[in-house]
């Protein structure tokens, strides 16, 4: 279980909180959302569960399968399982993108991986993402449109097979047909790994119609300010953030 | 097709000067020395590729002079240092293009990783003659981008680990390189 525990944070330079008492439960299997207005600290929450340089935890915790992880390195965090999918990849000019993944599953997994096998493996997951496969060979999201960007990210999700996704803003940049591609792809691997647990993070509810979330959350103030189902998603896609009703906070256990 | 010419220097100071009179690539490595290239394009309608890769642990200098004797010549120059120690590492950059060459292309793009806290210096000059010339330089001094290591850790990349791929890519940064010309500079890279 990803446990968040009266989290918050601010910048490494600030003293101003941008998540305030912030806590949410995700359990083995479950697939949770959080919307909210821009500039409440949705990103941010990705970005400090994963351990980003720019926040310092100033409260609470943050537990993975019931232990601590605000004292670990990015990477010790990533070998427990975690895995962020980030809205603006990051360019890596002169890094392939082939010695990367293979790097980064030798890392995760421990073991010296084959080339010629990864490469293989490589290939027909490219294909299952409608990727070219020539782009195993470029720098790393060099050139990359926004949409393989994001398909680059979900096909380093199936090479690492990481146990909570985060998916801050996955739709962002991506057209119909690829936004159906990319959540197939990851409806396909939390069928095959029925434990893990997906934290997304979106404006629209979109996304939501294809990955089918248990919980949505709403964001507001630094805190959770509604929960409920697929519904509410909808509700803001209608009515917008200044319509929901945040005077009634929906426990999820309940 | 262009002409490809491999230079690697280890741990000795030297003195290069070529007149280059067809398309040609040059790939320079050099391992900790100081180094004095002098390069004049003689021939119209060429063009010359330069990546100068550079391992630096003492105080070093390296001096380039391109020369742009012949109209319609064409030169990129890539110049990627790492300062690996707290020592000074100096580059002087030159492109000249005088008044009689015109329709050329002079460009070049510097940069020194400090690993740690070396005094680096990149000196970029462009003598510019003639009103028909595209000429651009960029300078870069400072260490890794910690957005970059960030990304590179949350794939489980430990920060040596993602220095070591980034220095890779920073010094061997041409898909078309020979890696068996440079064996003894890829096997220092493994050293930084």
């Amino acid at each position: 279980m990803l446990k968040i525990e009266k989290l918050s944070c601010s910048l490494s330079d600030s003293n101003t909180n941008i998540l305030d008492d912030f806590s949410l439960e995700l359990k083995e299997g479950e697939k949770h959302v959080i919307m909210g207005p821009n500039g409440t600290g949705k990103s941010t929450l990705a970005k400090v569960i994963m351990g980003h340089y720019k926040y310092k935890v100033t409260n609470g915790d943050i537990l993975l399968d019931g232990e601590s992880i605000i004292d670990l390195t990015v990477d010790e965090r990533a070998k427990r399982g975690l895995f962020l999918c980030m809205q603006d990849p990051t360019v890596i000019d002169g890094v392939s993108n082939s010695e990367f993944l293979r790097t980064a599953k030798n890392t995760i997994t421990g073991e010296k991986v084959n080339l010629y096998s990864f490469i293989k493996d490589m290939e027909s997951s490219m294909v299952d993402l409608s990727l070219d496969t020539s782009m195993l060979h470029r720098s790393l999201n060099m050139g990359f449109s926004g949409g393989e960007k994001k398909k680059n990210e979900i096909l380093q999700m199936k090479v690492l097979k990481p146990k909570y996704i985060i998916l801050d803003e996955l739709d962002s940049g991506l057209d119909v047909d690829s936004l159906r591609i990319v959540c197939d792809n990851i409806n396909k691997y939390l069928e095959e790994n029925k434990k893990v647990a997906l934290l997304i993070i979106t404006h629209y509810p979109r996304i939501l119609e294809y990955l089918k979330p248990d919980f949505v959350h709403v964001l507001k103030d630094g805190k959770i300010q509604k929960s409920g189902d697929i519904n509410l998603a909808f509700e803001i896609e209608k009515s917008g953030y200044n319509d929901i009703d945040v005077g009634t906070r929906i426990d999820i256990d309940e | 097709m262009s002409k490809i010419l491999y230079i690697l220097d280890n741990n000795k100071n030297n003195e290069y000067e070529y007149d280059i009179s067809e398309d040609t690539i040059i790939y320079h490595f050099s391992i900790n020395c100081s180094c004095n290239v002098k390069l004049n394009l003689v021939k119209k309608d060429i063009s010359l590729y330069y990546y100068y890769n550079n391992i630096n642990y003492d105080d070093n200098e390296f001096r380039i002079s391109v020369i742009h004797s012949k109209s319609n010549t064409h030169s990129e120059l890539f110049n990627h240092g790492v300062n690996v120690g707290n020592n000074k590492l100096n580059y002087d950059v030159e492109g000249i293009v005088p008044k009689k060459s015109s329709g050329c292309v002079c460009n070049q793009e510097n940069q020194i990783i400090n690993m740690n806290d070396g005094k680096s210096i990149i000196l970029p000059k462009l003598l510019i003659d003639n009103y028909d010339v595209d000429s651009n330089h960029g300078a870069y001094i400072g260490k890794f981008s910690k957005e970059k290591l960030f990304y590179l850790m949350s794939r489980g990349l430990s920060l040596k680990e993602a220095n070591k791929l980034l220095l890779n890519g920073f010094l061997i940064n041409m898909d078309s390189v020979d890696s068996s010309e440079i064996k003894l500079f890829i096997d220092e890279i493994e050293k930084i």
